[in-house]
């Protein structure tokens, strides 16, 4: 903290500025046909310094700690503004925040950094022999990751905090051949698995070893099982698709900056532009959409964000209604310009930058479809026809994020309230507002689960970062499925 | 930069750390600056510079008489400090010695002459990356019609090299400068773009020009039925779809692990005869990379022959496992994607743009592919939508905008209906821009499946 103290000090008087000190540690560990392929341990670390100076921003960074460096670095942050402000019209202005001390650490029951590699290699290999239940199983593969990142910040407002963040997963996933087909099933979700801030008790948890049969079977039985149906029926989908498609329809058009058309040259704008705020019907009145980074074991749960504000919990979409963006400091002051509003709005804490090297872009904390009522179970038991899909496969939305389509794994008709036959190569597709005003229901709070999303690209340079989302399963009525 | 002596300096005290049987070490040095704008001004300007160590070394736990396959770890650190260095190899170690035996994993590669390549690595400054920036911004508001610009203007330098125990030494420094613009019209926007090796060359008017005549151009977007159309691909949507092709198609590994449309068809006619794809690392219309993240040498290597796929694309891995030709198309360790072409480059053919246009009776102009992603990975069927400029084309001229598509189309369908290949090809990113380049040229392709549209 005394270095980021440091780095602070060599600011000139009239500016504002942050740093960042930023050490990762990132253990990988990927198993293919009973072979450990990927054996990796990393670490990084480095130090960003943002400056905003006569309303026009400047970043620069370096991971190397020497006076010298971090002189050269502070320095060239300043020429970058003082560059950057001979070009700008708007001034950037921030929201007043109280400047923070506070520290804080991801619980966790078991540092997955202690747990031996021979425990790791043991089980993922163990996880990947037993999905060969048959020869037509063509690949099998188990995965597992670890990581912990220190960071401390430090701004000219006098904040100064320290977090530690721990998150890992696993998952495995097999794959069945026959002739030109090909169908896979991971388990306990795709795209790597299950991801969460917690230790490696949730790696313990998941059971990959018992689990890992039934993979193999469902892989090999999608060979011979029927083709989605192609048409415009009921939709059941699992909380693991779910998650993704809350994702990709809620979460990116609900940031702000991309509404104020800070993205429109890379990701795309959105839909839910800021006239729209307060009015636009999203979704049925069932649907209610929250922003939370307070969740215990979310991946997107942290204490502070990083420009330092606390984490908080708020709706995006209430009752149907959009009700509010993800936000930052800057974007919640043009947001109140934009709105003609003297609010004096706040950011809700969304800034997250992917590494030392990376300005903090807002970003999905954890995005969640909270809870309704009732089992999956007795959602099915109350569908005459429909089909319901999991786990997913394939994804792409439009650039304001409206025309979606999705495929999943699989899927399995339901008939007259009851599981029917396995569906292979399911997709649906739709619009987001049409789709969320279908959904006319979703299942309780002992169905919901925060699924971890690790691999959220955004921004230029390019910045991945985890995030999560709670889902329990939701029907949507009418949507149009199987056009592949 | 630090320059090839200091790193050869620096690899060879890694390499001299490490008892190990086999040892690899991967250098990177990086120096990186990007000026972003959006609604007509300048909102993000960063820059930094980092470094990257990679060690991966091969324990062979058995004697000769009996082999039983080598223990791999791989450690990475951004430090080249002495005790950094250490600890990375140290690292690495202590992974080998608690992995399990891979029974593929044959060797490293042994030294050989590398091809000699010229490049540039001069960078961007933040000035002349600002100064580029108000060039559009300049020429947007003089054009008016409630456009706003957005864009990026994007400069690296790399330094990259691989030495390992067997004796290999492989050094490549290269620049990039990328300047593109998004422009957002009230009903449309247009799409402009700039790579150059030298950021002398950028073209910040010629970038301003093309996106204004597309937003201006497409500026009444009308609707239109979902359905087959003829197309015409823009390089850039060419490129885009290609980019799933590298990753699927000649890539041995999915090849033989039966994951690939390829799989089993060496060979064998898999598009039109008018289709001719190589990998090209060495063509210097292209960015140039003289060696893999092996270090071992890269040549041009014909994939796809007048539509027959003659070759595949290895690494030291998958040649050794699968007793091939390696080709030069490692990624840095540990690989799980498999080797990767990344210079692709079409054989051209003779048709300017205008003359894909008049052939046209009924189709689509597409400027550009967005969120493409894989639907089927096995039929090489690709999912995503249009953007930043789609156009109806009749009786050869083009007669309107229309509303942005969403199509799922199959690669190998598409490429094997290909009605005329077109006579230019435009550079675009591969990988680590500095790195590796396609080009890619227009294609007029008899058939393309969209399923929905969207509402702008």
């Amino acid at each position: 903290m005394r270095k980021a103290e440091e780095i602070i000090s060599k600011i000139p008087e009239g500016m504002y500025a942050d740093v960042r000190i930023v050490e990762r540690e990132a253990e990988s560990i990927a198993t293919k046909d009973g072979v450990v392929e990927a054996l990796e341990s990393s670490t990084s670390k480095g130090f960003g310094v943002r400056i905003l100076k006569d309303g026009a921003w400047g970043f620069a960074a370096s991971n190397d700690f020497s006076p010298n460096s971090i002189d050269r670095t502070v320095k060239l942050a300043i020429e970058i503004s003082e560059s950057s402000a001979k070009h700008i019209d708007h001034k950037t202005k921030l929201s007043s925040e109280k400047p923070v001390k506070g520290s804080y650490k991801t619980p966790v029951e078991i540092d997955p950094f202690t747990v031996p590699l021979e425990e790791k290699l043991e089980l993922l290999l163990a996880a990947d022999k037993a999905q060969r239940t048959d020869r037509k199983i063509v690949i099998s593969q188990a995965s597992y990751s670890g990581h912990k990142e220190k960071k401390v910040f430090a701004s000219t407002e006098g904040a100064l905090i320290d977090q530690e963040i721990i998150y890992c997963g696993a998952g495995i996933e097999a794959s069945a051949a026959e002739g030109s087909d090909f169908q896979n099933r991971s388990y306990p979700n795709s795209h790597g698995g299950q991801f969460a801030t917690r230790g490696y008790e949730l790696i313990r948890e998941m059971d990959l070893v018992s689990y890992a049969p039934r993979i193999g079977e469902e892989a090999m039985a999608l060979l011979t099982a029927d083709q989605c149906p192609t048409g415009e029926f009921d939709l059941i989908l699992d909380g693991n698709q779910l998650a993704l498609q809350i994702h990709e329809s809620c979460g990116h058009p609900t940031e702000l900056d991309r509404a104020l058309g800070y993205e429109a040259s890379y990701a795309g704008t959105s839909f839910m532009t800021p006239d729209q705020l307060g009015k636009m019907t999203y979704g049925s009145k069932i649907v209610n959409m929250t922003a939370d980074a307070t969740l215990p074991g979310g991946l997107g749960t942290f204490r502070y964000d990083d420009e330092g504000v606390p984490a908080q919990r708020v709706y995006l979409v209430r009752d149907g209604k959009f009700v509010e963006y993800l936000t930052s400091r800057e974007t919640a002051v043009e947001l109140d310009e934009i709105l003609g509003a003297s609010a004096g709005r706040h950011s809700n804490g969304a800034m997250r930058a992917s590494s030392w090297a990376r300005i903090p872009l807002i970003r999905m904390t954890n995005v969640n479809l909270e809870s309704g009522e009732g089992s999956l179970e007795d959602l099915i038991a109350d569908t005459e026809y429909g089909i319901f899909m999991s786990t997913n496969k394939s994804w792409s939305i439009d650039d304001r994020r409206l025309n979606f389509q999705f495929g999943t794994e699989i899927a399995w008709e339901i008939k007259d309230g009851k599981l029917g036959r396995m569906l292979k190569n399911p997709t649906y597709q739709g619009m987001t507002p049409q789709f969320w005003n279908s959904c006319d229901a979703i299942c309780g709070k002992d169905e919901w689960n925060i699924w971890g999303t690790p691999n959220c690209g955004k921004g230029q340079p390019s910045q991945v970062m985890y995030t999560g989302h709670g889902a329990s399963p939701a029907r949507f009525r009418k949507v149009k499925i199987g056009v592949a | 930069m630090l320059g090839e002596a200091k790193l050869k300096e620096i690899a060879k005290k890694v390499l001299g750390y490490s008892g190990a049987q086999e040892v690899e070490v991967l250098l990177f040095v990086t120096d990186h600056g990007l000026t972003r704008f959006a609604n007509s001004q300048i909102h993000q300007n960063v820059s930094s510079q980092d470094l990257g160590l990679s060690v991966r070394i091969i324990l062979d736990p058995t004697s000769r008489k009996a082999p039983r396959g080598k223990r791999i770890g791989v450690a990475s650190a951004n430090s080249f400090d002495e005790k950094e260095l250490k600890n990375v190899v140290a690292r690495a170690e202590v992974l080998a010695k608690n992995q399990k035996e891979d029974p593929h994993f044959v060797s490293l590669p042994k030294p050989q002459d590398l091809p000699k390549v010229e490049t540039s690595t001069e960078q961007a400054t933040p000035e002349q990356r600002a100064e580029a920036v108000a060039t559009i911004i300049k020429k947007v508001k003089e054009v008016g019609h409630g456009i706003v610009a957005s864009g990026a203007y994007d400069s690296s330098l790399s330094e990259v090299a691989v030495a390992n125990s067997h004796g290999v030494w492989a050094y490549h420094a290269a620049a990039a400068s990328d300047l593109s613009t998004i422009l957002l019209g009230p009903h449309s926007t247009g799409f402009g773009s700039d790579l150059q090796k030298d950021p002398a060359l950028i073209n910040a008017d010629l970038v301003a020009d093309r996106a204004l005549k597309k937003v201006l151009d497409g500026e009444d977007p009308k609707d239109i039925e979902p359905g087959e159309y003829e197309v015409i691909l823009e390089p850039q949507a060419v490129g885009e779809m290609m980019g799933f092709f590298a990753w699927l198609g000649p890539n041995a590994r999915m090849y033989h692990e039966q994951a690939s449309y390829f799989s089993g068809k060496l060979g064998e006619k898999v598009f039109g005869e008018n289709i001719t794809i190589v990998d090209d690392p060495l063509d210097e219309v292209g960015f140039v990379m003289p060696f893999d993240f092996e270090g071992f040498p890269k040549e041009r290597l014909v994939i796809v022959d007048s539509g027959r796929l003659v070759n595949l694309t290895y690494d030291s891995y998958n040649a050794g496992r699968f007793k091939a030709k390696n080709t030069g198309h490692a990624l840095p360790a540990p690989n799980t994607a498999g080797p990767i072409p990344l210079h692709l480059k079409f054989q051209p053919g003779i048709k300017s743009m205008r003359q894909m246009i008049k052939d046209v009776k009924k189709g689509l102009l597409v400027t550009r592919l967005w969120y493409v992603r894989f639907l089927n990975p096995r039929s090489m069927t690709i999912t995503g939508t249009t953007r930043d400029g789609t156009f109806l084309i009749e009786n050869g001229k083009i007669k309107h905008a229309v509303k942005n598509l969403r199509f799922n189309q199959s690669i190998p369908e598409a490429l094997s209906d290909v009605v005329s290949v077109g006579r230019d090809l435009v550079r675009l990113s591969s990988f680590e821009t500095e790195l590796g380049t396609n080009q890619m040229p227009a294609l007029h392709i008899g058939k393309w499946k969209f399923t929905s549209g969207t509402e702008f």
